[in-house]
């Protein structure tokens, strides 16, 4: 091993550079197959008017992109969709940390309280828009009865949005706050103990030890999430009925895709919308990524 | 040592298969999902349906053939959104159910696209089908260039459903086969209470089928044109009809859309907020095995138009077809000719699952709950096919979405009629 310069490879080093790849390999497979096949078949397919069952494609070149670009319905599910990330991403960040902090202490029943904020991602999501479409109902539904309100929740065109970002913050805290969790678990203790001998209260060592040791964990949850909000679908099909008039208004730019590709069965316009839509993923998740360099600190 | 590598090896498949359950969420892209529709093996056919009422009934039919003949059905209900991106999917991947459920509102796509089995010479040769058992109408529905592809299923009527404690409440008469629309808004707005507790009548704005195409025919008015090429919304009757609906949204009989929309109206209608609403004869195995529609519910005919003095009601048919691609298609025509014969079509009446196709065999259907059904039958005098072309789903949820603007009142339904009839015509021009 001394004469270096050559990647002779020992039997060992060998072995490793097999028993990695394989390791791997199922994944990888999983990986080209279910998501980066599908994306180029995708932008193909944006290109064409698409026949029934993928029969009789007809080549439009750019026809489709300049349909999406002058459709009004497009720039309105786009800025439903950036609403609900707006309110959803934020919150449940910021609410899943308070409670990642509260719960990192000893004390008693502490993983009975984790367990109760973790259980809405385990149900199943279909079951959890079940549940908040009665509590939303105008007329039976528990909120507007228990606080004798008359809110229509999910079908005045002005709130249904957030009300339906609501659901999606129940429902993703869990999940953050074990990440949350997990961070907080790397964070040595000898910072606080130092913290406190120079008389910082707990706030202050939040913002100032937790917040910026945490910042690794919280960028990679904002990016995750805020890909994910973008991506909203389950929640507006559940909770909307087709014909809820403030469906223009809450709409996500998937939910769009779904009806122009599978009700409408126009998988051409369909495929358009969500090229789309993985473009702006994009560019929104190239600007976190150099915005990262700002505030998050790697050890 | 090799264990801990097989064991690391299993749970990086285990990855893989959980890849599999999330992944593929934004992909527009072809992969035909076998499981959910599982073209099956082992001889056992696998049929799809949409209805949850008519389970109970269809599966005990299925199982009488089971017995018959020993081939093994396994039958899956998916709800009518899904059940179309179910199909599709299937159609696509090569892995429809062997037998399954069609409407109108889509065969014309699958039987151009040589989607469904030809059951052309098989029918032909068939003892047990004649095609002159059934209505002519709904064979219509599933030929295609002069071949079948399904078999009449059913057939239905639309009649308007009445709460008789509400009427006696409000000492009213009950409806009567009389009765004119403008009868039905007189009676409506004497059930309307003004604190919103109870609402005289229920027609949202989907509610096509059962609701307001039956008033645009009454008028003289249509939807389609008879050759399928033109849209008939901004033709004078249709758009007159359609203002009567408007009259009965403005005058507050109605719930709020929003309400509607959130609960449907069979829910309003089974919670006792609704006193009337009219609805397809498939609606009745629900109110017969719902106590409150059991207790205070009865049907009567549809009203009819004062000026006409025509009563039509819309109807439709669904049909059992197989796969053309299927791997057991003997089985699954064994099977379709069973459904379609007498036999299990008057079982079909009996049970009460839906009005059978089958001519005679409605009586028996009357007797199967105790509502007044004769109604229905009563409506097959005067039926119009419900409109359809190869490209129905599209343009009527394009309908419903200008509908709803009218419904919140931000739009009148003089322009909503012409939007309509422009949007259809440009989808139908593209068929």
């Amino acid at each position: 091993m001394a004469n270096s310069g050559k990647p002779a490879k020992t039997g060992r080093e060998k072995s490793e550079f097999l028993w990695g790849w394989l390791f791997i390999l199922p994944t990888v497979i999983g990986l080209v197959i279910l998501n980066i096949i599908p994306i180029f078949q995708t932008i193909y397919q944006s290109f064409f008017k698409t026949g029934d069952f993928g029969k009789g494609n007809i080549f439009v070149g750019f026809e489709n992109y300049s349909k999406v670009f002058g459709d009004s319905e497009v720039w309105q599910s786009l800025i439903n969709t950036l609403k609900y990330a707006v309110v959803e991403v934020p919150f449940s960040i910021a609410i899943a940390l308070v409670l990642a902090v509260l719960l990192n202490r000893k004390m008693r029943g502490r993983s009975v309280y984790r367990t109760i904020i973790f259980l809405p991602m385990v149900a199943a999501p279909a079951a959890v828009a079940m549940v908040w479409r009665w509590l939303f109902n105008s007329d039976f539904g528990l909120i507007n009865n228990v606080f004798h309100l008359n809110v229509k929740w999910i079908s005045d065109p002005k709130i249904a949005v957030y009300a339906v970002a609501v659901i999606g913050i129940w429902s993703i805290l869990g999940y953050n706050m074990v990440l949350f969790l997990s961070g907080l678990q790397e964070i040595p203790g000898d910072y606080y103990e130092a913290a406190s001998i120079d008389g910082a209260t707990g706030i202050k060592s939040f913002f100032h030890i937790t917040i910026p040791l945490l910042s690794p964990t919280i960028f990679f949850v904002l990016v995750t999430r805020v890909i994910g909000a973008l991506q909203v679908f389950d929640l507006m099909y559940m909770v909307m009925d087709k014909s809820n008039p403030a469906l223009d208004k809450t709409q996500s730019l998937v939910y769009l895709f779904y009806k122009y590709a599978f009700i409408n069965k126009n998988m051409g316009y369909g495929a358009t919308i969500v090229v789309l839509l993985l473009i702006i993923t994009m560019i929104v998740t190239v600007f976190q990524m150099i915005g990262q360099k700002k505030w998050v600190f790697y050890n | 040592m090799k264990l801990k590598k097989l064991a690391a090896l299993g749970l990086a498949g285990a990855m893989v298969l959980s890849t599999a359950a999330c992944g593929g969420g934004d992909s527009g892209s072809s992969d035909g999902d076998s499981g959910s529709s599982g073209g099956s093996g082992g001889g056992e056919l696998s049929v799809s349906i949409w209805d949850t009422n008519q389970e109970p009934g269809i599966n005990e039919i299925l199982a009488d053939f089971t017995e018959e003949t020993g081939i093994k059905t396994k039958l899956t209900v998916v709800k009518w959104d899904e059940y179309w991106t179910m199909l599709e999917a299937g159609a696509q991947g090569g892995s429809l159910p062997d037998v399954f459920w069609m409407h109108s509102n889509e065969s014309e796509r699958y039987m151009s696209n040589d989607m469904l089995l030809d059951l052309t010479d098989k029918i032909a040769e068939s003892d047990l089908i004649d095609p002159a058992n059934y209505p002519e109408d709904v064979w219509g529905l599933y030929t295609h260039e002069d071949k079948y592809y399904a078999v009449p299923k059913d057939v239905d009527t639309i009649a308007l459903w009445y709460n008789k404690t509400m009427f006696d409440e409000a000492e009213l008469e009950y409806p009567t086969a009389d009765w004119t629309w403008d009868d039905m808004f007189e009676a409506a707005k004497k059930l309307t209470k003004d604190d919103g507790s109870q609402y005289g009548l229920a027609i949202r704005n989907d509610n096509n089928q059962a609701g307001y195409y039956n008033m645009i025919h009454d008028n003289g008015g249509a939807i389609i044109s008879e050759d399928k090429t033109k849209s008939e919304w901004d033709s004078p009757e249709t758009i007159e009809a359609m203002e009567q609906l408007e009259e009965f949204i403005k005058a507050g009989v109605m719930p709020s859309i929003e309400t509607m929309s959130e609960n449907g109206e069979d829910v309003l209608f089974q919670s006792g907020k609704v006193a009337m609403v009219p609805q397809g004869s498939w609606m009745v195995a629900a109110y017969r095995d719902n106590e409150y529609t059991a207790e205070n519910c009865d049907v009567v005919e549809l009203p009819k138009s004062a000026a006409t003095g025509r009563r039509s009601s819309v109807y439709n048919g669904l049909g059992w077809a197989a796969s053309a691609n299927g791997e057991n298609t003997e089985n699954a025509w064994k099977l379709i000719e069973y459904l379609g014969s007498e036999k299990a079509q008057q079982k079909q009446a009996e049970l009460g699952v839906t009005m059978s196709a089958y001519e005679g065999t409605s009586d028996a259907w009357a007797k199967s709950a105790d509502f007044n059904l004769q109604a229905y039958l009563n409506m097959m005098d005067d039926m119009v096919i419900r409109p359809y072309s190869k490209s129905t789903v599209t343009w009527e949820n394009e309908d419903n979405e200008i509908l709803k603007d009218v419904y919140t009142g931000d739009k009148s339904m003089a322009d909503a009629c012409k939007e309509m009839a422009e949007q259809m015509n440009e989808k139908l021009a593209e068929e």
